[in-house]
């Protein structure tokens, strides 16, 4: 209340005082005298080329505008009537912080190189017509913003020109996402849109470690929705591993996509039942990691040799993927006694399916990696079945072949006789 | 036997229903490998193809525990027959393996190579025939107690560790390959390439051989149901 009253008192004294010098200097217009000529829907200018650009201004919309109080000279200071080539709008002389937040954005920094085609505030925020985003006519209202970036982020041309942006279609992804969906179909203000992730004015490309979206912010960032998801993963030895600084410790894009992002329970998710196993193996079938971190190998492939895994492979969805014994954001080494794959526990997470498994169950290792160190039953059964069936094959043969050699030798010594012998 | 089997000089060798079994064990044999082998090399793109088009692996493990089922059955029928009916007994005596087949099956040997002049004569079943019949005997039951096992995989977990469990898959996987591999070369062989019998020996749909085929490959079991009356 108390800036609003302010600011109409300062608007009331700016007029008051642009009334007193329009009188004094009769150069300065008004509002009326711009439209004399700015109200005419004709009026344009020539640009190069042969194009033209309209310099009509709908009096309406302006009045409706944020702006729409004040007066063309606010902003146009050096205007007169008749007047040149205008100077540029300097929207920094109100708005300093979103101005000097914009001159450090990847936007501002190539803007100041004379870049025309990155937005400026007009870009976003439009010109004659500006509205405060609350308004839901406002070009970065929650519900219209996505549009408004999209404008320039969908435009393959664009993404031609400027070799950093990435593809436009992940970009424009994002419409099909979770988040998008729900701005789009159910008209929800309080999902994800762009500038809640990349920032506004001080937007950044995400390997820049100011970024708001850069690896290691993201788990932050997801969690100023997500709040009860982060305090989890902060606990989880991929959220330590992150905030002990090692940049490869999975943050929530990792595995649950961007733009593309959709909910677990869609097939196309990489963490619905179905991707988890490949999700997950993305890292940790990965001989360096494994290596470096020095975890047990080969959990992607004991696991698609289980039942569990064949399971889930061919859309048995309700076998055990790898989220439903080691946990999803909150996961644990198995040494941490809260992991729910710690030896003492094993009995209780496989009970959640197999009411019958108790502790005698949980004996054995549950990833089988055949070899005599990490099964030796399993791995002395199959080579002993692939000995024996391959030695019963040769012998099989042999037998075979001297009965023929025997046959065939008998045959030619009873030549002469012509009696022939036993086969 | 009949007048009109002696006429033609045929010998019935193997009843209808003594037929049935090994029939019946074919067939299903034939179904539980297509359906378990798929899933024993799932990795294998054509054990795929095969896993799709039986219908995914739910679809897949029905068909496998029905026939699975079915062999069981029959292999309690067998057993029964084997031990207790009066056509059953006389092949359980036939097929018992004996100090006898040992010797046959080192004469056979010394006979191909030169080094004995006479070729060992057998009783009705040979040491090929018994061994074919106690291998197959004994994987089925092996298959069948370890795939009950992963079949009732929730009451085994009762008492049984999971290492328990995965040698069951492991034993019954390779016991299923051992079982599938001696039956089709071994019996390729003995009932189809064998000189005295190629293309076929065509008893298992008709029960009857000839009578000179018996005098040569089983002279035992001729000398005997000639001394009997019934040749």
């Amino acid at each position: 209340m108390k800036r609003t009253s302010r600011r109409t008192l300062a608007a009331t004294v700016a007029a008051a005082a642009l009334f007193a010098a329009g009188h004094a200097l009769a150069a300065t217009p008004g509002v009326g005298e711009c439209l004399d000529c700015h109200g005419d829907k004709t009026i344009e200018k020539s640009l190069p080329g042969g194009r033209t650009q309209s310099l009509y201004v709908d009096l309406a919309v302006y009045r409706q505008s944020v702006h729409g109080k004040g007066s063309c000279v606010t902003c146009h200071a050096d205007a007169k009537a008749p007047h040149d080539k205008l100077g540029k709008v300097n929207c920094g002389k109100c708005h300093g912080d979103a101005e000097k937040s914009y001159a450090g954005s990847t936007h501002g920094m190539m803007h100041a190189k004379g870049n025309t085609e990155v937005p400026g505030c007009d870009g976003c925020h439009g010109k004659h017509d500006i509205l405060k985003p609350t308004n839901p006519k406002s070009k970065t209202f929650r519900l219209n913003i996505a549009g408004t970036c999209l404008s320039c982020h969908k435009d393959r041309a664009l993404e031609a020109r400027y070799s950093h942006l990435p593809d436009h279609k992940l970009i424009a992804a994002y419409e099909q996402s979770v988040h998008g969906m729900a701005v789009k179909k159910s008209g929800l203000t309080g999902s994800a849109v762009c500038p809640d992730c990349h920032g506004n004015h001080g937007i950044l490309p995400a390997d820049q470690p100011k970024s708001a979206t850069h690896r290691q912010n993201i788990p932050t960032l997801c969690g100023k929705c997500h709040a009860g998801i982060l305090e989890q993963y902060e606990k989880s030895v991929h959220g330590k591993g992150l905030r002990a600084g090692i940049a490869e410790s999975p943050v929530c894009t990792d595995c649950h996509g961007e733009h593309t992002i959709v909910k677990a329970s869609d097939p196309s998710s990489p963490v619905s039942s179905r991707n988890i196993p490949k999700t997950c193996s993305a890292c940790h079938e990965k001989e360096a990691i494994s290596t470096r971190y020095a975890l047990p190998k080969k959990r992607f492939s004991s696991y698609m040799d289980s039942f569990h895994g064949i399971a889930v492979e061919y859309g048995m969805t309700k076998a055990a993927n790898c989220a439903s014994c080691h946990g999803i954001h909150e996961i644990l080494p198995s040494g941490d006694p809260a992991s729910p794959v710690n030896p003492a526990n094993l009995p209780r997470t496989c009970g959640k399916c197999h009411p019958n498994a108790g502790p005698n169950f949980a004996k054995g290792v549950v990833h089988v990696e055949v070899s005599p160190k990490k099964a030796m039953g399993v791995f002395a059964v199959r080579m002993f079945y692939t000995i024996f069936i391959s030695a019963l094959v040769i012998l099989f043969v042999l037998h075979v072949g001297l009965e023929l050699y025997g046959r065939w030798n008998r045959r030619r010594a009873a030549g002469q006789g012509g009696k022939e012998g036993r086969p | 036997m009949s007048r009109a089997d002696l006429a033609s000089g045929q010998v019935i060798r193997m009843s209808l229903l003594f037929r049935l079994q090994p029939l019946m064990l074919t067939v299903l044999l034939l179904v539980l490998a297509v359906t378990g082998f798929a899933l024993m090399y799932h990795e294998n793109a054509l054990a795929q193809a095969v896993i799709r088009l039986e219908g995914g692996v739910q679809n897949r493990g029905i068909v496998h525990r029905v026939a699975a089922v079915l062999l069981m059955a029959n292999l309690v029928y067998h057993i029964f027959y084997m031990l207790f009916s009066r056509e059953g007994r006389p092949e359980l005596r036939d097929l018992m393996i004996t100090r006898r087949d040992i010797d046959d099956f080192l004469q056979s040997l010394r006979y191909n190579i030169g080094a004995a002049t006479e070729y060992p004569r057998f009783g009705k079943y040979g040491y090929k025939e018994k061994f074919q019949y106690w291998g197959a005997a004994a994987g089925t039951v092996l298959v069948s107690i370890t795939g009950f096992m992963l079949w009732a995989e929730g009451f085994s977990m009762i008492f049984l560790p999971k290492f328990v469990l995965d040698l069951a898959m492991v034993i019954h996987g390779y016991q299923g390959l051992l079982a599938f591999v001696i039956l089709f070369f071994w019996h390729l062989y003995n009932v189809h390439l064998h000189p005295s019998v190629f293309p076929m020996n065509p008893s298992w749909i008709t029960g009857k051989v000839s009578a000179e085929w018996l005098r040569q490959e089983h002279p035992l079991e001729y000398e005997k149901l000639k001394e009997e009356g019934l040749l």
